[in-house]
This record gives structure tokens, sequence and C-alpha cells, in this order.
């Protein structure tokens, strides 16, 4: 076997080369991408595992080096082998850093919290049951004057009066009322002069809410809330705050709840300003698209600068997200819709620039060449051989990029460029979670609707 | 009569398509220009129009020099001199009716052109032209939905709308099968036979038998050949494709 024996040196001489560097025998033996391959995983996976410096992962470098000195030896007998198991010791490595890194732990979740969540999700605040209300109110003199008017009010044929006639804080008032609905659940609150809600229940944070007799009269004994002065300029100042009492009572039917009616304004400010973001863009994107165009703006030197620059331009405003570039714009112009808009507007010049750009760079010069030749001049060439080739490719992508716009206007919102995002993060902020998820289901439908809309008009375009 | 003198054209790139081409085209010609691919015969044809600008040599039509017009002038004389190209050159997108109209745009006033406004004459005429070639019930369709014979058919109408002198043809039969090869050069043929004068270039050996009146061989941007169609025998065949080459027949029909 004399063949062996000359083949036996270059077997060795890879093996030891790998060994030494990872690769180098598979490069020796002429596979330079294989070698500079296996040379860039092994110190990848090298610098990642001393990196997180959990000895444990060592073992995934190692398996690498050892099939790295096999293959070598291998190729240099003439056979390859497969690289998946050094990508699978290699990818063992990264997921299982990767695991730990992100710090998965189930056991965190917890149920409970979950359920509080998700339960009032359940019940969407979008429509109530439509009612009526019965709403009385009576004066009363806070702190007392020296000759306080009576605290009695007539109105309707319902009375309500106050006993004494005036108070200061935490004083105890006899309250009646007569000629409410009888039989039903009345609500009482204070009210101080600058129109603030103060509550007269347990400890003055719950609604004290009575049931009215069968004639439709309540009497009962309150309290002047303890923060009843706190508003007041000068709390030794009389002043007439109200006392109200109200009654609901179903009218039959349903109607737009006040969060439902928030939801459908938010759902309108958040089209609106993508509709405006995205025809704003379009006016500053269809100039800006024709000197980002290579065949347009390649002829001279110049031409070719301006085209470098518009490009990168365009280029680097495309790859900040427009949620940043909100937050700038916030910043600027303060929160609401025109600061989403803007940041919208910015961000949708560049991605349809290029997309504009690029139709331009591709339409066909056939029929420019055509009507050339038909003795037109260079406006008549625009307009019936350039401009037919690019209007169905500009709308079909300004529709596409309002439906994105839609998209991103409801994160926009988030970080107060107004819009159903704005309505969105305050509902989670006050823990309103019915409120949140009436803004999800509308969030879901317009941005279904969009979809199925544009993709629709896009189809008709084309 | 158009008089081509000492044609050249070398592109910026330094190709040099044409090199010192002379030839004469007689009014009521089919003259066809045959030649590999890449011999000039693209660049020699849209010389005429100036599509493409000559570097040197002149082009006199009836004493008129296309060659030093001024912007103006060359639009007046391109309205009356069609072209027919090998990828039909339609606007895919507008409709069959409006490619048609585009003939007549070195006519009309350029500003209600650009309204996209067109005379009840106009509209007549195109459909005329459409039924010349055919296909006049298409004049709605969208051009991409025409089959490639439709659609070369309507770059004929195209060219007859600039009621030409002189109807430059280039391959327009190349992307063709040889059924319609046939169908499409009968129309240039007719219209020839009206009194229009027709360049054409042709790939094929026993089209240009049928159609040309006179050939003209161009290699490597040089003309080796001018003459009759039969003159051209198995040598001078070899001296235009090259030792190489084999006589390819588009149909025995």
């Amino acid at each position: 076997m004399p063949n062996e024996t000359v083949n036996s040196r270059p077997v060795v001489r890879s093996g030891i080369a790998s060994a030494l560097l990872p690769g180098l025998g598979q490069i020796l033996l002429g596979e330079r991408y294989r070698g500079a391959g296996i040379l860039l995983g092994f110190l990848l996976i090298l610098a990642t595992t001393l990196w997180y410096g959990k000895p444990v992962w060592y073992v995934s470098p190692l398996l690498i080096w050892l099939w790295n000195v096999w293959d070598a030896v291998s190729l240099a007998g003439g056979r390859k082998r497969s690289i998946l198991l050094p990508l699978f010791f290699g990818l063992a490595a990264a997921y299982g850093i990767g695991w730990q890194v992100v710090e998965i732990d189930f056991s965190k979740a917890d149920m409970d919290r979950a359920m509080a969540i998700l339960r009032p999700m359940v019940r969407p605040d979008f429509v109530q049951t439509r009612r009526e209300v019965n709403q009385m109110w009576v004066p009363v003199q806070v702190p007392c004057s020296s000759e306080p008017p009576a605290a009695r009010r007539e109105d309707a044929g319902r009375i309500a009066t106050v006993i004494p006639d005036c108070g200061g804080v935490g004083e105890t008032l006899i309250v009646t009322v007569s000629g409410m609905w009888p039989n039903a659940g009345m609500n009482i609150f204070w009210q101080n002069p600058i129109g603030n809600p103060l509550m007269l229940g347990e400890g003055e944070i719950t609604m004290l809410t009575l049931t009215s007799d069968e004639n439709g009269s309540i009497t009962t004994t309150i309290r002047v809330p303890t923060t009843a002065l706190v508003a007041a300029p000068d709390p030794t100042l009389p002043q007439f705050h109200r006392i109200y009492f109200e009654q609901y009572r179903p009218t039959g039917g349903y109607e737009l709840s006040f969060i439902g009616s928030e939801v459908l304004k938010g759902a309108l400010a958040t089209i609106a300003m993508a509709l405006l973001a995205t025809g704003l863009a379009m006016v500053f994107a269809v100039p800006l698209s024709f000197l980002a165009a290579r065949n347009l703006m390649s002829g001279n030197p110049l031409t070719y600068a301006v085209y470098v620059v518009v490009r990168t331009l365009l280029n680097i405003l495309r790859s900040i997200e427009s949620l940043i570039i909100a937050i700038v714009f916030v910043v600027i112009v303060g929160l609401g819709p025109f600061a989403g808009m803007l940041a919208l507007a910015l961000h949708s010049v560049a991605a349809l620039g290029k997309l504009y750009s690029e139709v331009i760079e591709g339409i066909d010069p056939g029929p420019i060449e055509a009507i050339r030749a038909t003795g037109a001049n260079w406006l008549q060439v625009v307009r019936y051989a350039v401009i037919p080739q690019i209007i169905p490719p500009f709308t079909a992508f300004t529709i596409y990029r309002w439906d994105i716009n839609v998209r991103s206007a409801t994160v926009i919102g988030l970080v107060g460029g107004g819009g159903i995002g704005f309505l969105l993060i305050e509902l989670i902020r006050v823990n309103n979670m019915r409120g949140v998820s009436a803004v999800f289901i509308a969030i879901a439908v317009i941005v279904i609707a969009l979809d199925y809309i544009s993709a629709k008009l896009r189809e008709r375009l084309v | 009569m158009l008089r081509i003198q000492n044609l050249s054209k070398t592109y910026p790139s330094g190709t040099q398509a044409l090199k010192n081409v002379s030839f004469d085209v007689k009014d009521g010609e089919f003259m066809v220009v045959i030649g590999l691919s890449g011999s000039g015969k693209s660049t020699l044809l849209r010389c005429i129009n100036r599509l493409i600008e000559p570097t040197e040599g002149k082009i006199f039509w009836d004493d008129l020099d296309i060659t030093a017009a001024p912007p103006a002038d060359l639009r007046r004389i391109r309205r009356k001199i069609g072209m027919v190209f090998q990828q039909f050159n339609l606007v895919k997108r507008s409709t069959v009716l409006t490619n048609v109209l585009s003939g007549r745009l070195g006519y009309v006033n350029p500003w209600t052109s650009l309204l996209g406004i067109w005379s009840q004459e106009d509209r007549q005429h195109a459909i005329q032209a459409l039924e010349r070639v055919g296909i006049a019930d298409k004049a709605g369709s969208r051009a991409d939905a025409l089959s490639g014979g439709q659609q070369q058919r309507v770059g004929i109408a195209r060219a007859l709308m600039q009621d030409p002198k002189l109807i430059l043809a280039d391959e327009p039969v190349a992307s063709l099968d040889p059924v319609l090869s046939h169908s499409i050069l009968q129309y240039l043929e007719q219209l020839n036979k009206e009194g229009i004068t027709v360049i054409c270039s042709l790939h094929f050996l026993d089209l240009v038998h049928r159609y040309a009146t006179r050939v003209v061989a161009l290699k490597d941007g040089v003309k080796v050949f001018e003459g009759a169609a039969r003159e051209i025998d198995r040598a001078k065949f070899k001296e235009i494709y090259g030792e190489e080459a084999q006589e390819v027949r588009a149909a025995s029909l």
C-alpha cells in the first residue's frame, strides 16, 4: 500500500494545522472559504462563551475544535464532513446562553394578576345601556357667614333642604330630598365651587348610595368633606358648595359609553393622522424620488453627486424608527396628533422616496423612445410615456404606506403622538382595562379593515 | 429620397457602432437592413430620426439636413417618420386607443394633449388606423392585454397616425412567431405599395427575399453589401454572417 504512506503526511500535517488554528488545515488543503468559516464560527462561539463565563458552555467551542480537527483529517483523505454537527454545537450554546440572558422564568407568571386584567377585558367598555338621569342639587355655604341664606332649593316638584343652612369642614349636616323617583337608588355627592365632585361615602373615597322610599324621599346625615376647602383661595371666606342627588334608570337600548366615544375619536384621529402624514410625505417624496433615481441622475458627475447625497439622506432617515422621530417632535411641537403626524410624515418621505425612485429606475425606456419618435416634445414624452408608467405603482405604494402609517400611528400615540395610542396609554395608567380592551378591539378593526381596503385598491392598480 | 452620407456613431463607452456608412433610399422602396446582432442595424435606424445622435456624417431627406435640424424642426421631421419596434414599445398600462392616439402628438396642440384631450377627428382617425390592422374591437383594452402580434399591429397603427412618408421598422418581427411575422410584414408591404418608404431591419433571410426591394448589409458597423435580395448568394451570406453561420428559415409558408 504505497499510496497510504504517501497520503499520511498531508493527513497529519492538516490535522496538526487545524489543531493549532481551527480552519488552517482546511485552508492549506485549498478550502479557503470552509477554513475561514470554521475559524470565524469558532472564534465567535469562543468569544461568546468566554464573555458569558459559565464553564458548562465551554464544551461547545471544544466540540467544534475537535470536529474541526476531524474534518481537516478527513478532508486530507478526500472526504468532506457535514457542517451540521458544529452548527448544532454552536446553536446549542447560543440558544442556551440566550435562554439564560433573557431570564426566562415561567414561575414569575401570576394567574391572579393575569385574571385581574383579563376579566374586565372580556367586557370592553364601548357601549352602555341607555339610561335617563334625575338630578337635583342644593346650595350650602361653607364655612358659615354671619347670616347664611336658607339651604333649600325647589325644582320641578323636587325639594332639597339642608339643616343647618351652613357648616364648617367635618361638621354634620342633615340632608333631605323629596319628589325624586320612588324606590330607586340614589347617588349623593358633594361639589366644591370650582366643580370638582367629592365623595361622601365611607372614608370619602366611595360614592354614598341610598335608596329612596315610596314617596321618592330620602333623609340622611353627611359630613362636610375634609377636602372641601382644599381648592379655596381663602378658607375663611364663605362660599357656596353644592350637594348633588342623582338617580339613573334604564330606558331600554344601548348607547355609546364615554370611553366608547373617546375610542371612536381616537380612531378617527389616528386614521386622519396617517392620511395627512402620507399626503404630506407624498408631496416631498415625489420630487425627491426623481433626484434619487439612478437612471436619471447618473448622466454627469454633478447630478450623480446629488443622487448620492439624496439617497444617503433617505437611507439614514428611513433607518430611524418613526417612534423615535415622534419623541423628538413631541418635544418640539408638544403632545398630540400633530407631533405624531410630523414624525410619520418624515419617516414616510424617506420610505416613499426610496420606493418611488425604484419605480422610476424600473420604467421601460421603450415607450419613451417610441413617443419621442412621433415628434412629441419633452413634456408630451413625460405625459404619455413616463407618467402612465409611474402613476399606478406610485399610487399603490402610497396606499400601502398609508396602511403602514395607520399601524404606526396607533403605536406613536404611546409616546404622546396623539390618536388612539395616546388614549390607550392613558387608560393603562388608570388601570381601566375595560377601556383598554375597547381600544384593542378598535385597533384590530382599523388595521384589518385598512389592510383589506388597501390590498383591494392596490390589486386594481397593478 | 433619403441620403445617408458617411454616417458614423461612436458611443461614450467607446463602441463604434457605425463606421462611415453611406447609401441612398429612394422614395417607395422597401429597404431591408440585415446583419448580425450588434452589427449596427438599430443604431442606423435610430440615427435617421435622431433618437441617437450620429457622431459624424450627414442624413438628407429631400435636401433637408436631418442631422443639422434644430429641435423644433427635428420634431416636425420626426412626425413624418413612423417607427415600429422589436419590443413594440407600447405604454402597457394605457389603452390601445391612447397608444394609437399618441402617434398624433407631433401634430396636435401640445397643451390640450397634456390634458389628454383629443379631437373627435383624431379619435376617428385612430379607430380607422386600428381597423386597417384589424383590431378596432380592442381599442378599449389595456395594451398589455393583447398578444404579441396584436401589440405590433397597435405599433403599426400608431405609426400610421403620424401620416408618415417613411417608416423605420427595427426588427419588427423578431419577437413574433413565423406566421405572425408574415402578417406584420404584409401590413408594412401594403403601406409600402401605397407609397410609404419603408426601412426595415430583419433577421431571417427568407423574409428578406420575400419583402425587400433592396438590401443593405452591415457587419461590425461597416456596410458590406448593397443590392437586390437575390444577389445574396451563399458566398455573400457567409461574408455577412461569418463562416460559422447556417441559414435559418423563418418558415416554409
